[in-house]
């Protein structure tokens, strides 16, 4: 377990090397690692360096990658405390509303320009954290008045339906604002493009304090994968920890989307994964979440930019096209497997 | 040790179960039945603090109603029928989950030394020693009740409540588990409530026998007793001491032929 828990360390290590090296222009990652080192800890450069390569490295695509990484790692331990509080390997943040609500959130905020007092650049992640926490919270309810026993395909439903209503606000507001429309479009499918390092200095302590939370609910997170009743009766104060997670995993996911836009499935591939190959107590899946979920989401940006180089594809559109057929699987995975015996 | 009085509980305000009274000392197995809808679920939930509830159950002296959810789990663990897993995990690391309630502070809460003791303790008295670092997906249905039981036993309770725990299990699996829930409680002085549908098992598992109908108890004590009186004829609406012979009698038949 140790050995395959290092080498996936060192393979997202890998990954954002090679996101930071791979573009337009090739950089060799021995030079990427002079640079970074040299900007980050001051280490002498050594001659003949270029110094466009020292920018690119520095200004554009370092904090692009670490963005992508940090947001792809928040997306997914959100989705790992969903799928285990809701007892559902298909709930995320994205099939449960939070991204939508978040991305409106994002919208109105962009749209109307109004910043909340004292919280300063702290409005765009903490409205669309509000949002978020707020879409879902009516999707659950909705699920449990229409479906007291909450199965799979009831949360999973609601969840669509107000995902789609509140998506429909969201566009509905987008198509009156001509002046934004064709901006608020491109941001809504997800890009790292020229975010910078503010959106990474945000975003990585968020990221760091509510994953560090999480991974102490581990032992609870275990339990209520057994179900509510039983995790009642083995000692889980039930109620605050499972609204705690709830709200932990809107946080994530709310605060990361207004940067990025709507990057869904992602959230539900890497968890996932993790499972597979770690089993699925959550002080491994909870790091190995991030972990994974950082360096896949690195490599789907690095698709997004080269694949169609010099232009960009919108990164949400690469993991929908990589995450929406792994759903099926999942679902009908599970569906075969019944109660998996 | 454990002492209800009086107690009715219900979901919405409205109560299913009235006034049920009954003791459990240490060292001792009950049988609960009776017909769909009786209540019998109901009380072990009101009993093991999923359901609020009128009137007092202690455990030891001491009411349920004041203790929180961990000290409750280390008074009282329950197991319920065998329920689908979603999510896989070895049978040590789901029989730790057992010690939850024992956990320590600290900001991970981590489990120690003893923990891993008492849980290679409960899974030995399983029998599944061997399958400890087995993914419980991958077990059969009546392996993975045993680890559900591990698991409840990890608790250390002093009282277990059982809902038809013996679902879904074969033949050979029903008795052993009813067989092993008795030795439990002899050896460690538990307490052991269990609802049963079939009545064999009921029987096997206690001589102690109470009798639930539409919300209310009808009888507590002897299985003998209670049999020779007709009650469960008249609870069950069916000639239930008649189905019994019938169903003996077949077997008999069958072996001297």
């Amino acid at each position: 377990m140790r050995g395959k828990v290092a080498l996936a360390a060192l393979l997202g290590l890998a990954v954002v090397v090679a996101g930071v090296a791979v573009g337009s222009v090739y950089i060799p990652p021995a030079d990427v690692l002079r640079i970074i080192s040299h900007r980050a800890l001051g280490t002498a450069l050594p001659a003949g360096l270029d110094s466009a390569h020292i920018s690119i490295v520095w200004e554009l695509r370092l904090p692009r990658v670490l963005l992508a990484f940090v947001v792809g790692a928040a997306l997914s331990v959100s989705g790992a405390v969903m799928q285990s509080v809701l007892r559902n390997p298909l709930a995320s943040s994205y099939t449960l509303g939070v991204s939508s609500g978040a991305s409106l959130a994002a919208a109105i905020v962009i749209l109307y320009g109004f910043v909340i007092p004292l919280a300063g650049v702290m409005t765009l992640p903490l409205v669309g954290f509000m949002f978020g926490l707020g879409t879902i919270v009516l999707a659950l309810a909705f699920a449990a008045r229409v479906d007291g026993q909450m199965q799979n395909n009831t949360v999973i439903l609601a969840g669509m339906v107000f995902s789609l209503f509140v998506n429909a606000v969201t566009t509905l507001l987008i198509s009156l604002s001509r002046e934004h429309a064709a901006r608020l479009i491109f941001w809504q499918m997800g890009s790292f493009a020229m975010r910078g390092w503010q959106a990474v200095a945000i975003l990585t302590p968020v990221l760091l304090v509510i994953g560090l939370f999480v991974l102490g609910k581990s032992r609870e997170l275990d339990i209520m994968t057994f179900g509510e009743d039983q995790a009642r009766t083995m000692g889980v104060r039930l109620g605050r920890v499972k609204w705690s997670l709830l709200i932990a995993a809107a946080g994530l996911t709310g605060s990361a989307i207004p940067f990025v836009g709507v990057i869904g499935f992602i959230d539900l591939v890497a968890p996932h994964l993790v499972r597979r190959v770690f089993g699925s107590s959550h002080r491994l899946v909870i790091p190995l979440s991030a972990l994974t979920g950082g360096a896949f989401m690195v490599l789907c940006d690095l698709a997004a930019r080269t694949v169609i180089s010099p232009s960009e594809l919108p990164v949400g559109a690469v993991t929908a096209m990589i995450g929406a057929p792994f759903f099926v699987y999942i679902y009908l995975s599970g569906r075969k497997a019944g109660v998996n015996r | 040790m454990l002492t209800v009085n009086n107690l009715s509980a219900g979901y919405g305000g409205l109560d299913v179960i009235h006034e049920v009274t009954f003791n459990l000392a240490a060292g001792e197995c009950l049988s609960i039945v009776g017909p769909n809808g009786c209540g019998k679920s109901t009380l072990l939930k009101a009993l093991s603090g999923l359901l609020p509830f009128k009137g007092e159950a202690e455990i030891g002296g001491m009411p349920i109603r004041t203790m929180n959810a961990s000290q409750l789990a280390r008074q009282l663990a329950m197991l319920g029928q065998s329920s689908g897993v979603y999510f896989s995990y070895t049978v040590f690391d789901t029989v730790m989950m057992g010690r939850y309630p024992h956990k320590k502070g600290g900001l991970l809460g981590l489990p120690t030394k003893k923990d891993e003791a008492v849980a290679l303790d409960c899974i030995q008295s399983v029998g599944l020693l061997d399958e400890r670092d087995r993914e419980i997906t991958k077990l059969s249905g009546g392996q993975l009740q045993r680890v559900f039981l591990a698991r409840t036993l990890a608790q250390q309770p002093r009282i277990l409540l059982l809902d038809e725990p013996a679902n879904h299990l074969d033949l050979r699996y029903q008795t052993e588990l009813v067989d092993h829930l008795k030795n439990w409680a002899g050896q460690k002085s538990g307490a052991a409530a269990g609802v049963f549908h079939d009545l064999n098992l009921a029987i096997r598992f206690s001589g102690r026998l109470m009798v639930m109908e539409d919300g209310r108890v009808r009888a507590l004590g002897a299985a003998s007793e209670i049999i020779q009186s007709g009650l469960l004829e008249e609870v069950y609406k069916m000639d239930v001491a008649g189905y019994m012979r019938a169903c003996s009698a077949f077997w008999e038949c069958e072996q001297s032929s």
